[in-house]
């Protein structure tokens, strides 16, 4: 399959002089159109950091970064705000949501951004989203009305709004209940299904053990990788031990 | 640990620390200068009129002196303590030159006195009695103040020529509110030059004691004394006198409490962000078991400090401005005796705002009563609901962009935290129009109506000459055909005598004719149409202690004839004291006529003035705007400037707390701001946001300001116009300024502020803030 994003030797540091320190070390790494991909490492390894980076939220101070044959580093502020709206979608751990606004508005906030969709077209998709990962009804609800479970698919309708090419997850099941989280991996499974990359940062091995690749982290560098076939509903405590000896393998 | 606690957040929060002591230092600047010149005028005023010793009663009169009459009277009274009969030689402005300047257009009424002997004394301005010599000439210190002559300068009176050596301080005319100027000359110069004017008596007592003035003035009228004219008391010399700097006064002190205020708001609003910070460290230390008194000392005293440093820049900075504001003062009534008191009531007014802060603090810190330790540690925000505005949805929302309708939903949405810019906001356009409107008003031709003035064009004034009727009937005849008029009133000023409640006999001036021709304002009833009907002038209605409906019984040829009061009008001419009636009466002399004209071309009032006053010398010829331009002319003026910085003073609160606001609204904010910023909003998108809660905010401050301008604000400069006399008022509003300029200057002004305060939101990093 076409590459779709290019990590080119990606450094990112903090601090100055002797205080200097890489939270990425030169990392490489290609992300091609429709994979499920997972990162995991130890807190500190770098993986939040290294999604920062590949979508362009945050900037990089050496190596460069190429979202669908674009130079990360040479797009404007604004460029890359129209690049995360259009073609990224993100989920993160805490539901992000904006207190002020129903659950039906803030799903669709990024799409109100541009005039290109009629409003109504807007609400009609962002309804139709809603009913796919079962949270209909919910609409006018306000966000402290409603479970963690609830607003995390919330949180993946608002992702889905503008048809992204890949979906951002950074730890998207840190904060539920192991039945709640099980749900949104399949949901993510569904959606990696219809074609859209998704790419997740977690330290849980069920989470990753559902994804085709895995790339494991260490001091700001890929120590290591793992690929799976694609996951169908089976196998998945296989898939598990998998995982956890690879962690152990390289001593993670 | 106090201090370093206090310079950590401090360092940590300098534009907030920075703002809250700018309020407090102009708050306590603001206070300080108050107290300084309300002291330093009276304590001026006092030392004024003990120094001149201002008579207690004076009874202008003209026509012939009964002296021995009076001094039979004056020393059978034992009130009296002195008495005297003081000449005051009236003289045309056009006989008076002052080094370059002729006083042909001065609206005074310019005469000479020589030095009196027993009190009333005119002083110079070291506050000593005048010794004056042959040749030489003191000039009224107003017209040092608008700069028309220097000592040194030459002057011809008459023909005479003098030299100015000097200027003089009158306790009685200084104000331009009185319509009389004395300048003093030697007794000789005065002899050489009385023919060339008329004379005016000035009939004065000082009394033992200034309580019996009321039993005194009746006692006088009731012996059926000289009253050919107005009578003047004490406590009216000393109110004439501190008008034009009570005012002054009155508006630092609607401004300083604005900015109490206004300090307040912004203390609470950073308090209570601060405490949202802190919820968790509160919170946790709650749970460590410190009492809330601890806690609470931590953040008081920050603020403690932020007010001790605010409070002493201030009241440092009232000293550098109170030498400017008391400049009119130490002018017109020389130095106060009690300056070290003024200073003293000064540090009062400081403390007091001080402690006041603290008190607020201090009550604004309670609600750490209400922090639960386990939900504070726990959730680490408080879980305020966000409230109202339900229906106001993204998803129905078609007219506004979206942006903007994330910026108006989000005030509406917190409109607690809103509220308090909302405040400020609606205070500075307060600020702003008030005073603007307050001179408007003032400076307006229909303001005289409130002073007892009919609005017409120009006014002829007759008096101290003789056949007075025959004059006046003349001139009415060449007016009835004059094509450049419209329409003119010739109204009679005559004494009559008024029984009052307790049966004795007073003295009231009736101003006779058709009012109805250039109305006045009236506070209460209406002008008088019938016969039997008489209006009173507030000052008259008070001190005869009639309503509108009420009897009132003059003596007419000697005969008793009841009136009934129709309305009551406010009036600063001639003493206050005034009736209109509009009977018609032939036995009493005339004191006065005075012709009100209204042209057909107000532009070619100079010719006409010219024409009447070169045909009738005796008659005084003035325009009104001429008139209530001398008149009112310092007072307005001085309004105006204050309108000017009032102006400014709004739009720095504006700027700062709008400045203020946006900072701590982002670093509040900066999730939500990441959140939108990761979902793919620009930079530009953000400002716009903030830039929409700004200017929702500032349009429902400018409509809230100005209804409230035009309501409370029109009471309040009432109340203080009232000390004018004028008990009705209504606000002259200039809509350009008012409507437009105005708010457009508080937009652009707002506007720059919240683009200036909302740059940090481009700053924020997604990743430092969704961490997780």
């Amino acid at each position: 399959m076409k590459r779709m994003i290019i990590g080119e030797h990606i450094v990112k540091s903090f601090g100055e002089g002797d205080e200097k320190h890489h939270v990425l070390d030169g990392v490489s790494l290609e992300i091609r159109e429709g994979e499920f991909v997972a990162v995991m490492g130890p807190s500190g390894s770098g993986k939040s950091t290294l999604m920062f980076a590949l979508s362009g939220t945050d900037r990089i101070n050496e190596g460069k970064v190429v979202f669908e044959g674009r130079n990360l580093a040479e797009a404007s502020e604004n460029e890359l705000s129209d690049l995360r709206r259009t073609q990224m979608g993100f989920v993160f751990q805490q539901p992000t949501m904006l207190k002020n606004l129903n659950i039906l508005d803030n799903i669709i906030l990024p799409s109100m951004r541009d005039h290109r969709k009629k409003r109504v077209e807007i609400v009609e998709k962002a309804r139709a989203l809603m009913k796919r990962v079962g949270i209909a009804g919910l609409e006018q609800r306000d966000i402290t009305q409603v479970s963690g479970g609830q607003l995390q698919r919330a949180g993946i309708c608002r992702a889905l709004m503008n048809s992204p090419r890949v979906i951002f997850g950074d730890e998207p099941t840190g904060a539920l209940n192991s039945i709640s989280a099980q749900e949104i991996m399949e949901l993510l499974g569904e959606i990696n299904a219809d074609g859209t990359a998704v790419m997740l940062v977690t330290h849980d091995a069920m989470v990753a053990a559902r994804t085709e690749r895995i790339l494991f982290m260490r001091d700001g560098k890929i120590a290591s990788e793992l690929k799976l076939p694609r996951y169908r509903g089976a196998d998945l405590d296989e898939r598990i031990e998998k995982v956890n000896e690879k962690m152990r393998e390289i001593g993670v | 640990m106090y201090s370093r606690i206090i310079r950590n957040d401090i360092s940590k929060s300098k534009l907030i620390t920075l703002t809250t002591a700018i309020f407090v230092a102009a708050a306590a600047m603001l206070v300080s200068l108050a107290a300084i010149l309300i002291v330093n005028l009276s304590g001026a005023l006092d030392t004024l009129m003990t120094q001149a010793q201002t008579p207690h009663f004076m009874q202008m009169h003209s026509g012939d002196v009964d002296t021995e009459r009076l001094t039979t009277f004056a020393e059978q009274n034992s009130n009296v303590d002195q008495f005297q009969v003081l000449e005051f030689l009236n003289m045309d402005g056009s006989q008076i030159r002052l080094g370059a300047h002729s006083l042909v257009n001065s609206v005074q009424d310019n005469g000479f006195s020589t030095q009196s002997e027993k009190f009333d004394y005119l002083l110079d301005l070291d506050g000593q009695i005048i010794d004056i010599s042959d040749g030489e000439l003191y000039v009224p210190i107003n017209y040092l103040k608008d700069q028309t002559v220097g000592v040194g300068d030459k002057a011809v009176i008459g023909g005479k020529e003098f030299t100015v050596t000097g200027f003089l301080r009158d306790s009685q005319m200084n104000s331009m509110l009185s319509s009389s100027k004395r300048f003093l000359i030697s007794k000789n110069d005065y002899d050489e030059i009385k023919n060339l004017g008329s004379v005016e008596y000035l009939i004065e007592f000082r009394l033992k004691d200034l309580s019996a003035l009321g039993a005194f003035e009746t006692a006088y009228a009731a012996a059926g004394l000289e009253a050919n004219g107005p009578t003047i008391t004490y406590p009216l010399f000393k109110m004439i006198n501190a008008l034009s700097d009570g005012i002054m006064i009155a508006v630092i002190l609607l401004v300083s409490a604005l900015v109490v205020a206004i300090a307040f708001l912004c203390i609470r609003f950073t308090l209570l962000a601060k405490i949202e910070d802190d919820y968790r460290e509160i919170g946790v230390m709650k749970a460590l078991g410190l009492r809330v008194s601890d806690i609470r000392k931590l953040y008081l005293a920050k603020y403690a400090a932020i007010a001790a440093v605010g409070s002493i820049l201030g009241f440092a900075l009232s000293f550098l401005f109170k030498g400017k504001l008391l400049e009119n003062i130490r002018l017109y009534m020389g130095e106060s005796e009690n300056a070290s008191f003024a200073t003293a009531l000064g540090v009062i007014g400081v403390l007091l705002v001080f402690l006041a802060i603290l008190a607020y603090v201090n009550g604004v810190l309670r609600r750490f009563r209400t922090i639960s330790a386990a939900e504070a540690v726990r959730f680490g925000i408080s879980r305020d609901k966000s409230t109202g505005a339900k229906r106001f949805c993204l998803h129905r929302n078609r007219l506004l962009n979206t942006n903007v309708f994330l910026g108006i939903k989000d005030v509406l949405a917190r409109k607690r935290l809103y509220a308090t810019m909302l405040v400020v906001l609606v205070f500075s356009v307060f600020i702003m129009i008030v005073p603007q409107n307050l001179h408007n008003t003032i400076a307006s031709s229909s303001f005289i109506q409130y002073m007892g003035i009919g609005s017409y064009d120009l006014r002829l004034d007759i008096q101290q000459t003789d056949h007075l009727s025959e004059k006046a009937a003349e001139i009415v005849r060449v007016m009835s055909t004059d094509p450049a008029i419209t329409q003119y009133a010739a109204l009679t000023t005559k004494t009559f005598k008024i029984k009052t409640e307790k049966g004795t006999e007073e003295n009231i001036k009736v101003e006779l004719g058709d009012h109805s021709v250039f109305p006045i304002e009236y506070s209460k009833g209406r002008v008088p149409v019938a016969e039997d009907e008489i209006a009173l002038s507030v000052l008259n209605a008070d001190e005869l202690g009639k309503k509108v409906g009420d009897a009132i019984i003059l003596v007419i040829k000697g005969q008793e004839t009841q009136f009934t009061v129709s309305g009551i009008y406010s009036d600063i001419t001639n003493g206050g004291k005034t009736a209109k009636a509009i009977f018609k009466d032939d036995a009493a002399d005339v004191m006065w006529y005075v012709i009100c004209v209204e042209l057909v071309n107000a532009a070619h009032i100079d010719e006409t003035i010219a024409k009447y006053a070169d045909s009738y010398a005796y008659a005084k010829v003035s325009g009104i705007d001429e008139f209530v331009a001398q008149t009112f002319g310092s007072t307005i003026s001085s309004v105006r400037q204050a309108s000017h910085v009032s102006i400014a003073v709004a739009l720095i609160i504006a700027v700062l707390v709008t400045l203020l606001f946006m900072k701590m609204l982002i670093a509040k904010d900066r999730y939500s701001i990441a959140v939108m910023k990761a979902l793919g909003h620009t930079d530009s998108d953000i400002t716009v946001q903030y830039i929409s809660r700004s200017v929702f905010i500032l349009i429902a401050g400018i409509v809230l300001g100005t209804l409230l301008a035009n309501t409370l604000g029109e009471r309040l400069a009432g109340a203080m116009i009232s000390s004018f006399g004028a008990s009705t008022f209504h606000f002259a509003v200039n809509p350009l300024s008012a409507y437009l300029l105005n708010p457009l200057l508080m937009i652009g002004s707002v506007l720059i502020a919240t683009i200036l305060g909302s740059l940090g939101a481009g700053r924020i990093q997604i990743s430092d803030n969704i961490k997780e």
